[in-house]
């Protein structure tokens, strides 16, 4: 189901405006210090497309840092899920691949309400990566720069004029509730649309097969040492994890506020050494060692095989804020390089 | 985009309301707790429950039970730490919170026509506590049953006015303690050096093992060098949990998510995914 239009650029802060009548609008703004953030839009035209490489991604939206789940006073307990209908517009290729992934995770054997209900209140928004920043390699993995299903709302930009697909009822609807402003996709606009997608796809600066890495650490070739090195670079700081679009783990906390009592979960990072602490202070992966490979195994070797998908949609975001520079991308080029090396072995040996 | 319509009955983090109904101390740290659910409930050996203590948190801990009362819970805790600290600090009477039952439950069909053998450590006898009463209730279609238990002295052995009862069931209880106190006549060692007071067929028999990791792997290997099949010899693991649904992380190792894909495994699986 897709079903495509073409939206004037100088029509897009009216369409904006009527979607923000029935939902909270949330998009890219510039605040003073430089910074990027995600916030509800209060004035249309202050949506900063221009965006750096590292914005923050929807995860937040979905799966807040720190939310409220439960309120107790006396002996009633009061759920706190949030069901504010949402539009959040400016997100990119990778991120609505990783939600669509988080979808599978939250939503399937035992249904996270909290993440259902502002899931099922959100719609996404995206535009396709004409000028993909030098840390992205969403390309190899297929999750971006452009998506060819399975989006909500995808706008291509064609320079005066957007090329609008919608992929799903609630996409379809917003746009054919002000059909008026949108006009039928002509052979020229395709044409364009092409020509975009092949030169952002000319402009990607890693070129990186994550198939490849994967089929190297299964079949034993990349050894602990090599895991070694990486792990005793970490800082242990986290931001890789807090900056993955799919990265997921969760503590939960009890805060106590006079007679009321509140239950919140809150990101936690698998990096951490007391992450699996046991009663009596025992720590199945003490060694950081563990805890590196954990996170690469899980992301590599078990999503493929329990979701059949990586666990990295390529948005490079781990690569921006690692101050160890050992992120996906990089340890993923190790990988690639040990493998040249020893298909240059065995070329050699013959 | 799908979107998924909602299919849930309801929030699965949301804990119910129970009462404690009594509390009996079984050593100098574990105690022994029934509550009274506000609602009906329905579990398997070997499940686990998300208990909690509002303004302190929730830990897993396993049924020690059968659910012969659908609005009875026994539950046997071990103060270690803070929640469970703040469990002990509840009289009767007071409210305890509680979510599940969670993960696999024991094969117990397992143990139709066979040799059974229940191997314990420590608290580790809790929710075999659990297998045993269903052995009992199931006594006519089981064969031997035997019980080797290990604790760190006499008086942390948990349930001792039970095993009267038990040994009137046919059970061969076997105990074991690391140091002896006054008094002390059974075995001074580990659980796997008691192999040779049990009479069983090994290689027909199946094996539910809980206790700590040190003792599990120990047993596991005995048993399989006995040869008793991979996929007979139970045990159940131990992991950090905070969800208990697969979502936290908490728990996962090796690719398995110990909360919903155990915390039952066996031998087989255990190698299998390099879980011990
Ligand atoms: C499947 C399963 C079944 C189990 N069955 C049983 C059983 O039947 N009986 C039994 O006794 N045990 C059982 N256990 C073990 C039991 O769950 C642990 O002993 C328990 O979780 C320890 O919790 P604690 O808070 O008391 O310990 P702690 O080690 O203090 O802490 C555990 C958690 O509490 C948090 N915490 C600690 N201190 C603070 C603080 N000051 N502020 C905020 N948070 C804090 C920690 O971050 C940690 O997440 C079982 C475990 C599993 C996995
Ligand atoms: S692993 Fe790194 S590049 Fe991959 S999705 Fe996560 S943050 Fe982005
Ligand atoms: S960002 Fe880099 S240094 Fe920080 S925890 Fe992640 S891998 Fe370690
Ligand atoms: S306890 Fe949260 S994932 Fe298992």
């Amino acid at each position: 189901m897709s079903s495509e239009w073409i939206l004037d650029k100088n029509h897009l802060s009216y369409w904006l405006r009527q979607l923000r009548k029935e939902a909270d609008l949330i998009g890219p703004l510039r605040k003073p210090g430089g910074d990027i953030v995600f916030e509800s839009i209060e004035r249309i035209h202050e949506i900063f497309l221009d965006l750096p490489a590292l914005i923050p991604g929807p995860k937040e939206f979905l799966f807040p840092q720190y939310e409220k789940l439960f309120n107790k006073r006396d002996s009633k307990v009061e759920e706190l899920s949030i069901k504010r209908k949402r539009v959040v517009f400016g997100v990119r290729s990778c991120d609505v691949s990783a939600v669509r992934l988080l979808d599978r995770f939250f939503l399937d054997r035992f249904e996270d309400p909290f993440y259902s209900n502002r899931r099922a209140n959100t719609l996404l928004i995206s535009i396709v990566c004409n000028n993909p920043e030098p840390t992205c390699f969403c390309a190899g993995i297929g999750t971006g720069p452009y998506l060819r299903e399975d989006y909500d709302i995808q706008l291509t930009d064609l320079g005066e004029r957007y090329l609008v697909q919608a992929a799903s009822k609630q996409g379809i609807r917003a746009i054919k509730a002000y059909s008026f402003i949108f006009s039928k996709p002509t052979r020229t606009d395709y044409d364009d649309q092409f020509e975009v997608q092949l030169s952002a796809m000319a402009r990607f600066q890693k070129r990186i097969s994550l198939e490849r890495v994967r089929s190297m650490i299964i079949t034993g070739k990349v050894r602990d040492t090599f895991w070694e090195k990486v792990a005793t670079r970490c800082f242990e700081c986290g931001g890789c994890v807090y900056e993955c679009p799919l990265c997921t783990c969760f503590t939960v906390i009890d805060r106590v506020f006079g007679d009321e009592i509140e239950r919140a979960r809150i990101w936690d990072a698998c990096l951490f050494k007391g992450f699996t602490r046991l009663a009596g202070g025992v720590l199945p992966n003490e060694r950081m060692v563990m805890r590196t490979k954990r996170w690469y195994y899980h992301k590599l070797v078990h999503y493929p095989e329990v979701i059949g998908s990586f666990g990295c949609v390529g948005c490079g975001r781990c690569t921006i804020v690692c101050p160890a520079k050992i992120d996906m991308a990089t340890v993923a080029i190790k990988i690639k390089a040990l493998a040249d090396n020893e298909e240059k072995i065995i070329e050699q040996k013959e | 985009m799908k979107r998924r319509s909602s299919n849930r009955k309801n929030n699965i983090y949301l804990p119910i309301k129970g009462r404690i109904e009594s509390i009996v101390p079984l050593t100098e740290d574990v105690n022994f707790y029934r509550i009274r659910s506000e609602k009906p409930l329905s579990y398997g050996v070997g499940q686990f429950f998300m208990v909690s203590v509002w303004g302190y948190g929730e830990v897993p801990i396993s049924v020690c039970s059968l659910p012969e009362k659908p609005e009875i819970l026994e539950l046997s805790i071990r103060k270690v730490g803070f929640v469970t600290n703040a469990i002990h600090r509840l009289k009767e009477g007071d409210e305890l919170w509680f979510r599940g039952p969670y993960g696999r439950a024991f094969p117990m069909e397992l143990s139709i026509n066979r040799d059974v053998i229940l191997i314990a450590g420590g608290i580790g006898l809790a929710p075999l506590r659990a297998a045993i009463h269903w052995l009992i209730k199931h006594r006519k279609k089981v064969r031997h049953i035997s019980l080797l238990y290990g604790a760190k002295t006499p008086s942390q052995l948990l349930y001792r006015e039970e095993f009267t009862q038990w040994e009137k069931e046919g059970i061969k209880v076997v105990l074991t303690v690391d140091s002896p106190e006054d008094g002390w006549t059974a075995n001074i060692g580990v659980v796997t050096t008691l192999w040779h007071h049990i009479d069983v067929d090994f290689k027909r028999a199946v094996a539910y093992i809980c206790g700590p990791p040190v003792m599990i792997n120990a047993s596991m290997l005995d048993l399989y060098r006995f040869g008793m099949p991979l996929s007979n010899i139970i045990t159940t693991l131990e992991a950090h949990m905070k969800c208990g649904v697969g979502k936290c992380g908490h728990c996962y190792a090796s690719e398995k998510y110990i909360c919903t894909d155990g915390p039952v495994f066996s031998y087989e699986e255990i190698k299998r995914y390099r879980l011990l």
